[in-house]
């Protein structure tokens, strides 16, 4: 029982590229879920440790059996041999081509992630194949993306970001906090030209509070008027009850529908004014 | 400056606003106490710009997250009136900030009614629809001061 043991050790650790074609060949033909799961295992194959413990040597079917035969073929055919009791190869080739759970839990970190990403999208366990094929990377466009699922927000990683599920919520958080920061940027004056979050955080900070020292500012001087017309509202020749039918009116023409277009082209000049009139420090 | 659906939407709020805020302008009238020493106008013109803030969130109403935290504010304000002034209260602050803008984000969370409680991303949305309803109140309450003081 020499020579077998001899050309499979050899042959396992002579050429690995023989791993990749015999492992791509087989798995086309089966069925596309875990045609695609073995695809990946094919993709982090040339990692040995990570399949070394894998321990489950399953009920290898004949397909695989066959397979290594093939792959072995160069060093003559121990198909005996590798069936029964070989842990090298012929259990990573069962464990690659069996079911999502025995992934998931047999091996360490990279099977927990194919296995997350299986659980997430489609598009993510293709991303994260072609990421993670660094030794391989003509394999990542043969992958068969399985179907993906509607309730995800779609992530896509680039080559070489991390791809596990809590790195691909926190490029999620940061695309859609930019986003709003964005929207930000185009609703405060004179932010446009601001680069930077911290510089666009500062002036949002500073037009607010501008805004609320106007308010502050326009509420003493709406008590002045309001007091003043309170002491004597006789001078402009209501009675408090009418002018304010009256001016409930007015106030609401005014605001409805006159002074949209008017804010909407003079609002610069009033804002200037206003800082003007509160002594604001803002000068935009 | 802003999209079009936008200025729709702040629309209404603004003649809800101001609806509200001239009512209660002209209640404060009728019942003025005319004196005119500093802390009485100091205090009146402090009842108007809480009526101000008040009637803004009257206006926006309950679905946003500032509004709701100011409509609370004011209805605990109006139930602890004659007691002590403020307790401690407990500070609910998220940290899952990064670190680099720290203080500025403290900042912003001070300056949001309501924002100690909200994550970055809430924030900033929340701080997007304050700044658009507090313009539209300065507007308005300009537009008022102009209108009265003619």
């Amino acid at each position: 029982m020499d020579p077998p043991l001899v050309s499979e050790s050899s042959f396992s650790a002579a050429n690995p590229a023989a791993y990749s074609l015999d492992e791509l060949w087989p798995f086309g033909g089966s069925e596309p879920g875990t045609g695609s799961l073995g695809l990946r295992m094919g993709n982090l194959g040339p990692n040995p440790n990570g399949f070394a413990e894998s321990s489950g040597n399953r009920d290898g079917s004949a397909e695989e059996s066959t397979v290594t035969e093939q792959s072995g073929g160069g060093g003559g055919g121990r198909k005996k041999r590798k069936e029964v009791s070989s842990e090298d190869e012929s259990s990573k080739m069962v464990s690659t081509s069996s079911a999502n759970d025995l992934l998931s839990e047999s091996n360490g970190k990279r099977m927990k992630v194919a296995g997350s990403c299986v659980d997430n999208d489609g598009s993510k366990a293709e991303v994260e194949a072609s990421s993670a094929a660094d030794n391989k990377p003509a394999e990542g466009s043969t992958q068969p993306s399985e179907p993906p699922k509607q309730d995800y927000i779609h992530v896509r990683a680039r080559r070489g970001q991390a791809t596990d599920s809590h790195s691909l919520a926190e490029r999620a958080r940061r695309e859609k906090i930019s986003e709003r920061m964005k929207i930000l940027q185009d609703l405060v004056p004179g932010c446009n030209k601001v680069i930077g979050k911290a510089l666009v955080l500062d002036e949002i900070i500073n037009y607010i509070q501008s805004l609320q020292r106007q308010v502050e500012f326009l509420s003493m001087k709406l008590e002045a008027v309001n007091s003043r017309m309170g002491m004597n509202p006789v001078m402009d020749g209501f009675p408090p009850k009418d002018l304010g039918s009256h001016q409930f009116d007015a106030s609401g023409m005014i605001f409805g529908s006159q002074s949209m277009g008017e804010y909407a082209q003079s609002s610069q000049p009033e804002w200037l004014h206003m800082q003007v009139g509160g002594s604001f420090e803002r000068a935009t | 400056m802003t999209p079009k659906g936008v200025t729709l939407n702040t629309n209404s709020h603004k003649i809800k606003f101001a609806r509200r805020f001239i009512r209660t302008l002209l209640k404060m009238r009728k019942n003025a106490p005319s004196s005119s020493s500093i802390e009485e106008i100091r205090k009146r013109s402090q009842r108007i710009k809480i009526a101000a803030y008040s009637s803004m969130a009257h206006a926006v109403g309950s679905r946003r997250a500032w509004s709701r935290a100011i409509l609370f504010k004011l209805r605990n304000r109006a139930r602890h009136h004659g007691m002590m002034r403020r307790r401690s209260m407990k500070k609910r602050v998220i940290k899952n900030d990064p670190p680099g803008d720290q203080s500025q984000t403290n900042k912003l969370r001070q300056l949001v009614p309501g924002g100690k409680a909200m994550d970055m991303c809430s924030l900033l949305e929340e701080t997007a629809h304050y700044i658009r309803s507090l313009s539209t109140q300065v507007k308005v309450m300009q537009t008022i001061a102009d209108h009265f003081s003619k």
